[in-house]
């Protein structure tokens, strides 16, 4: 301790007598007041100690007992009794005489002086509050506190009683006189003035202090702030912007109003952060969406059509912009947006759609994207990528690609293009695109893709075309074509791709295989010593259930050459595979043939053909002439599939026809011309003849048809095995849920499907609509 | 205003005997604490008057600030919890206690005059426990209080009080 050394000061001025309620109040007024109006002269320690001690040695004193207390004390009073309303009273007294002084002087001022007047004082009051309240700290600690916990209404620390005495005795008089000053200097700032605003902020500081919870004094409430300051405030804001707004309007475009409206929304937000309350942000901007843009809803709608009709892009953005400030206020927008996508790309659609038989896949698939593309954008940049919009957008889309001029002729048609559209792209040779390039084009397809309904379609001819792509190895990419089928997969699931996956699998392991039969044919020369050259050819290897390929619809017998190399193929898988039966499917086959029989040529000429097609070529090996019948004979070959062979090589001039006419038939005979001749050596002559391939799409619609039924059957089994029973109605509802991502299904075509599983016993009528599930 | 040189303020006590203590040691009485913001700025070199303490008791109580100047402030009203229920006082504190019955109560008056509440906690425990476990006679001999109840008073007061007896 520090205090060893003994200094010894002058004495202490006299404390008045603790038991004397007047002279004790007299000193304490000497104090209270000097703080009150004479803070800035200081105060000094004597002064505060004394004030401090008075307040204690009154509490404290055992012997005065006013009059009121005695009074109240009755025999029921039990323990210790604390001394102190008569400070507290007194204190009131003091506060409200002082108070009822400064309203008298607050009315020589208005306006801008008033608020000054108002924010000096109450800026006076509350400092000295605050020392009053530590001087009475000990009337706080013991009587005030005694008092409340006893849970006697109406009585404060010390620090809040001079708040609630401000409410009551000044600012009931003169917040109405503040408030129109308050609401003055606003208008002034909205008409372009500036004006002192850190006053305004000063009076919400002092409306919002004033807020008391009279249920639990220790909280605040801004109940006095939002009914003497809010509601003023926002009633003047509402009849500015009406007005103003109504005025605007009269004489300015919609364009400009919107431009107005979102200064004056900004301008608003900024006053909230600047010198409002924050609690008022909420219902001010309410207010103002509501004056500002919900009273001129009905012409802001109106001009949304121009603006989408002369693709006024950052126009449309303001519009966004002020509308969403308002409930409902989009939706209307977005029905508009909607219904323009649709024609527009409708417009799209048949514009390209003059000849719909010759229509090129590329030129349909990028009208649609185009369309797509361009109001994707519009999204992205005026309506900041909604939902609501992307989905409104989404289903004008549907509506467009799957039901436009193109696809009256059949529904089928979009799926059907776009798949064609996707082969043209993955095919070899076609595009010489960069990889970027056709990943982007393959995210295009996709992007279409997702709006067809029906993708079992799409499925179909994509599987076709794959197939074909895979045995004629003219995929332009392993990998685009990996990419494109996962894409399918992730839009779709696993058993979308599934067969898709297996034939890539299947071309893999025929690889494999025919390295294997390499070197089992090597073995086998060398072990006969023979020095024949095998035909150099390769083998697929295709599962049944997962390719969409049929065996050939036409009897053939090929050469003898090719039967002796594939044959030994046979052996050979045999032995790896013993048991699997394998179908030729000759009519995918093909090969090299060399013309070693034309006198012009030195270096023979090359012909890629069919195998039905070297079948007929081989026959002139023995004979340079050759009738119908003999080749009939000879290759078994159906005239439906011989017909166009021949035609092919009559076209070239690989053989001439006698007696001369248009078309191979019987009773023709065929020469080998040894006069043929062309620029090329290598010469194709395995072309794909039209009809076949009009025939092979009406195959696959067929094949379409018929899935669908196996499809929607097995739709049904499975929700009649899980429910046991089910409402024809409700079966049928369910049903179409779950097909939707396949293809969407007709409700008679369900019907059928169900009277069919009735016939075949897998389900039974029951009463009332009924249907039941028969194991 | 932790840190840097300690600053010394200056108290007088009422018999007027000045103790010089470290600024931070004097907080520990809200009233010094208080008086010392709201007067900031001001004269601060003269000496704080205490009138209502004299020079022993005050340089007891500052002993009890001392060592505690580095107690974690307790919160403005901290009524409800468990530090009021319990009598358990810590050892330093118990033999600060350790003085005689006058004194023990001077410090407990001073404590609540300075508003130095934990003081003020200790010192009633301290009483409490003096009380506890004892009979009423027992209770009048510790704090020489003479019965002034006639018998009759004695009874209902035992009455009114049954709820609390040990059973």
């Amino acid at each position: 301790m520090s205090a060893s050394t003994r200094t010894v000061l002058a004495p202490m001025p006299d404390a008045p007598n603790r038991e004397d309620l007047d002279a004790t109040w007299k000193y304490l007024e000497m104090g209270v007041s000097k703080i009150m109006t004479n803070l800035q002269d200081g105060m000094d320690m004597k002064t505060y100690m004394g004030v401090y001690t008075a307040v204690h040695n009154f509490c404290t004193s055992q012997k005065a007992i006013s009059s009121t207390q005695a009074a109240l004390m009755g025999s029921q009073h039990r323990g210790a009794h604390l001394l102190g309303e008569d400070l507290y009273q007194n204190l009131i007294k003091y506060l409200t005489t002082y108070l009822t002084e400064l309203v008298t002087a607050s009315k020589t001022h208005a306006d801008e002086a008033l608020l000054t007047f108002y924010i000096r004082e109450w800026n006076r009051y509350t400092t000295a509050a605050k020392y009053i309240n530590h001087l009475f700290r000990y009337l706080n600690r013991h009587w005030v506190k005694r008092e409340m916990d006893e849970g006697k209404k109406n009585i404060y620390d010390v620090y809040t009683l001079h708040l609630v005495q401000w409410r009551v005795t000044l600012f009931s008089e003169v917040h109405e006189k503040v408030m129109d000053a308050v609401l003055k200097m606003v208008e002034k700032q909205r008409n372009g003035e500036t004006i002192e605003h850190g006053q305004i902020k000063s009076i919400v500081l002092s409306f919002v202090s004033l807020g008391l919870d009279e249920a639990d004094p220790t909280k605040s409430t801004l109940d006095v702030y939002r009914y003497n300051f809010e509601k003023p405030f926002l009633a003047a804001t509402k009849s500015f912007y009406e007005a103003e707004s109504k005025q605007f309007v009269a004489e300015n475009s919609i364009v400009e109003y919107m431009k107005k409206a979102a200064v004056r929304l900004d301008e608003e937000e900024e006053r909230v952060n600047v010198y409002l309350h924050s609690d008022i942000r909420s219902p001010l901007m309410k207010q103002c969406n509501a004056s500002l843009i919900a009273d001129h809803i009905g012409i802001l709608r109106d001009e949304f059509q121009v603006l989408l009709d002369n693709d006024r892009y950052d126009d449309m953005e303001r519009m966004y912009k002020l509308l969403q400030r308002i409930p409902e206020g989009l939706e209307p927008l977005r029905s508009k947006f909607e219904a323009h996508v649709r024609k527009a790309g409708l417009a799209a659609v048949s514009k390209v759609a003059l000849d719909a038989e010759k229509l090129e896949p590329k030129v349909y698939i990028d009208a649609l994207l185009e369309i797509h593309t361009q109001y994707q954008g519009l999204v992205k940049t005026a309506f900041a990528d909604e939902p609501e919009f992307t989905r409104s957008l989404d289903n004008a889309c549907r509506e467009f690609v799957n039901r436009n001029q193109i696809c009256k002729s059949g529904s089928n048609k979009s799926p059907e293009l776009l798949a064609k559209y996707a082969d043209a792209v993955l095919r070899k040779g076609t595009n010489g695109s960069e990889e970027s390039d056709l990943e982007n084009t393959l995210n295009q397809i996709m992007t279409i893709f997702k709006y067809i309904e029906d993708k079992d379609v799409f499925q179909k001819f994509y599987a076709r075309m794959l197939a074909r792509r895979l045995i004629h190895t003219s995929s332009s990419s392993d990998d685009a074509e990996t990419s494109m089928i996962s894409k399918l997969k992730e839009q779709c699931g696993y058993e979308y791709t599934n067969k898709l996956q297996r034939m890539f699998q299947d071309m893999q392991i025929s690889k494999d295989l025919n390295t294997g039969y390499k070197e089992f044919e090597a073995q086998m020369l060398a072990d006969s010593g023979s020095h024949e050259k095998p035909i150099d050819a390769s083998y697929a290897i295709l599962g049944t259930g997962f390719w969409p390929l049929n065996a050939p619809n036409t009897d053939f017998t090929p050469p003898a050459e090719v039967s002796r190399a594939y044959e030994k193929f046979h052996t050979y898988y045999d032995q790896k595979h013993s048991g699997r039966k394998l179908t030729w499917l000759w009519q995918f086959c093909k090969g090299e043939v060399k013309a070693n029989y034309c006198k012009s040529q030195k270096t023979p000429y090359t012909f890629q053909v069919s195998t039905y097609q070297m079948a007929i070529l081989m026959l002139f090996n023995e004979n340079d002439k050759n009738t119908y019948d003999d080749i009939v004979k000879a290759t078994q070959l159906q005239g439906e599939v011989l017909d166009p062979a021949l035609a092919i090589f009559l076209k070239a001039k690989v053989f001439t026809m006698s007696p001369e006419g248009d078309k191979p038939g019987p009773g023709k005979t065929f020469n080998l011309n040894y006069d043929f001749k062309n620029k090329k050596l290598r010469i194709n002559l395995n072309i794909a003849v039209k009809s076949e391939q009009k025939q092979e799409v009406e195959d696959t619609h067929k094949t379409i048809e018929e899935d669908r039924k196996l499809l929607m059957q097995s739709a049904i089994v499975r929700i009649m095995k899980a429910r046991k029973k089910m409402k024809h109605t409700v079966l049928v509802s369910e049903c179409i849920n779950q097909i939707r991502t396949r293809f969407v299904p007709k409700v008679p075509d369900i019907k059928k499907c169900i009277d069919i599983l009735l016939e075949k016993e897998y389900l039974e009528r029951l009463d009332d609509d009924e249907l039941g599930y028969l194991a | 205003m932790s840190e840097g040189p300690a600053q010394t303020i200056v108290l007088q006590s009422n018999d007027n005997v000045a103790i010089t203590v470290e600024r931070k040691v004097a907080e520990r009485s809200m009233l010094i604490k208080n008086m010392l913001e709201d007067l900031a700025g001001s004269e601060l070199d003269s000496a704080i008057p205490i009138p209502n303490v004299n020079e022993s008791v005050l340089k007891k109580v500052i002993e009890w600030c001392e060592h505690h100047k580095n107690d974690p402030q307790t919160a403005a009203d901290d009524d409800s919890d468990s530090r009021k229920k319990t009598t358990d006082i810590e050892e330093w504190d118990q033999k600060f206690m350790q003085v005689d019955q006058e004194m023990l109560f001077e410090i407990i008056l001073a404590s609540n005059y300075l508003d130095i509440k934990p003081l003020l906690d200790v010192g009633c425990k301290t009483v409490a426990n003096m009380i506890k476990g004892k009979s009423p006679e027992e209770i009048r001999k510790t704090f020489n209080i003479t019965n002034d109840f006639t018998p009759e008073e004695e009874e209902q007061i035992r009455r009114e009080n049954e709820w609390a007896e040990d059973r």
